[in-house]
């Protein structure tokens, strides 16, 4: 198989993830809870794992680092902390549907969409500065498009935000791991991620950075402050009752091990020069549009064929071996912004561990898919 | 031996505590407070040595973590709240 979803999850991991895994399994126990060595040990670990997220990521201590479940987890637990009843929320025209679920759920929200053009990276940024009124309360932004790659100018809407008093949620989703993520820098107030796609972690991992008041979304045992009947105003206890995934947490640092010794920039570069080159290629045949916006773009991109549909060059790929992802990738407001709401595209996603003669041989086989899928 | 628990609100707390001291030179242990002191239910200290605790005050204080609560324990395992 030649995997190219890994803006869904990073299938192929360093070796030193699963070892970490397994060996966490069989010899940690719960952290905060006892104070023998097994459990201990487990406590070192997590701690090991926020302070490498607080070097990558700029945060100005561990503490701040809470392990969430996913990115969405973190994105539920950012609105929800942020949020207050009847707000005005400013989103991007590129978010997933782990922002747009939780906003539109709330029904008293009023939502604001600053919609600039597909990778035009001033437009975006101007669509922002327009839509931020003084009424907005908060404003949500995903640093990467999941479904396009488009990058989005979040230094310097972060900068719009801190100049016009406003707190900033940013999904790093498809960025962290590639691209320079700086939690201090950007002055935002909260920064999830996953930690199974570009940080090369197990599934059921994610990190929430903090750098505001937070409010728990689950309540529960923490280990400290037991006494209380209220979860204890500090963090990560705070946002983090029951026990912890902590096998999960081996993994991720291992994972983000793995990416600093690497180096984020190297892994960035690897993956557009993959992207780059499967654009051309697949752009070279008759009928396929393909969404690309060089500077503007990371690693992964999307595309669409005339007369086939998406899902149907999706199937005909994963019977073939490569696996892609088809349809509108929980992201509907970035098809509808992008203008491919009806169609949805196939997207094709890299990782530190595809090859160029990959490339080639998944270009090759979605030519044939794309003339196959006509004729259904 | 005489040791002093620095209380800490929580186990992440604690480890921060430790490897702050440790970049100082400081040895110190996370250990769960004692039952006795822990004034809010279970909790997490650091342990460290009776000769420490000055040097230890000055580091801490210094990264805006200074101690709101500090044990002595006597060589008897009896704790006395010493001030910070």
């Amino acid at each position: 198989m030649i995997y190219l979803d890994s803006a869904a999850t990073t299938l192929q991991k360093p070796s030193t993830v699963s070892t970490a895994v397994a060996g966490a399994i069989k010899s940690v126990a719960s952290p905060g809870r006892g104070g023998y060595r097994a459990g201990m040990r487990a406590a070192e670990l997590m701690y090991q794992c926020r302070e490498m997220a607080a070097n990558l990521f700029h945060v100005p201590d561990p503490e701040h680092v809470v392990l969430t479940a996913n990115a969405t987890h973190g994105l539920n637990l950012a609105i929800h902390s942020l949020v207050r009843p009847g707000g005005t929320v400013l989103i991007s025209g590129y978010e997933h549907n782990a922002v747009t679920r939780p906003l539109y759920g709330r029904k008293d929200l009023t939502i604001r969409v600053a919609a600039g053009r597909l990778f035009d990276s001033d437009g975006d940024y101007e669509a922002f500065e327009r839509a931020m009124t003084d009424d907005v309360d908060v404003v949500v932004c995903n640093h990467v498009s999941n479904v396009f790659g488009f990058i989005q100018p979040i230094e310097r809407i972060a900068a719009l935000c801190r100049s016009r008093g406003k707190p900033l949620i940013v999904d790093a989703s498809q960025s962290a791991g590639t691209l320079p993520v700086d939690l201090t820098g950007w002055g935002a107030a909260f920064v999830a991620m996953p930690g199974h796609k570009g940080l090369y972690g197990p599934q059921g991992t994610g990190l929430l950075l903090c750098s505001c008041e937070t409010r728990p979304l689950i309540f529960g045992g923490t280990g400290s402050n037991s006494l209380r009947q209220d979860m204890p105003d500090f963090l990560p206890d705070r946002l983090e009752a029951g026990t912890p995934n902590v096998c999960g947490a081996a993994g991720l640092l291992a994972g983000m091990r793995f990416i600093q010794q690497r180096g984020m920039d190297n892994i960035f570069r690897h993956e557009q020069r993959l992207c780059r080159r499967m654009m051309d290629l697949v752009a070279a045949a008759p009928g396929v549009r393909v969404f690309r916006g060089d500077n503007s773009q990371s690693g992964l991109f999307s595309f669409v064929a005339e007369g086939a549909d998406s899902e149907t060059i999706g199937g005909l790929l994963g019977q073939r071996g490569i696996a892609v992802r088809a349809g509108l990738h929980c992201a509907p407001l970035a098809h509808q912004t992008a203008g491919t709401l009806d169609s949805g595209t196939v997207r094709v996603s890299f990782s530190a561990f595809n090859t160029m003669e990959q490339v080639e041989r998944a270009a090759t086989a979605i030519r044939m898919a794309v003339k196959t899928a006509r004729t259904r | 031996m005489v040791y002093y628990l620095i209380i800490c609100r929580s186990l992440t707390y604690a480890q921060r505590t430790v490897r702050i001291l440790e970049r100082a030179g400081i040895s110190g242990h996370v250990m769960k407070t004692p039952r006795s002191i822990s004034k809010e239910g279970c909790n997490y200290c650091v342990k460290i040595s009776e000769q420490r605790l000055t040097d230890s005050l000055k580091v801490l204080r210094r990264e805006g973590m200074a101690p709101k609560q500090i044990y002595l324990q006597n060589a008897d395992g009896a704790y006395r709240e010493v001030k910070p």
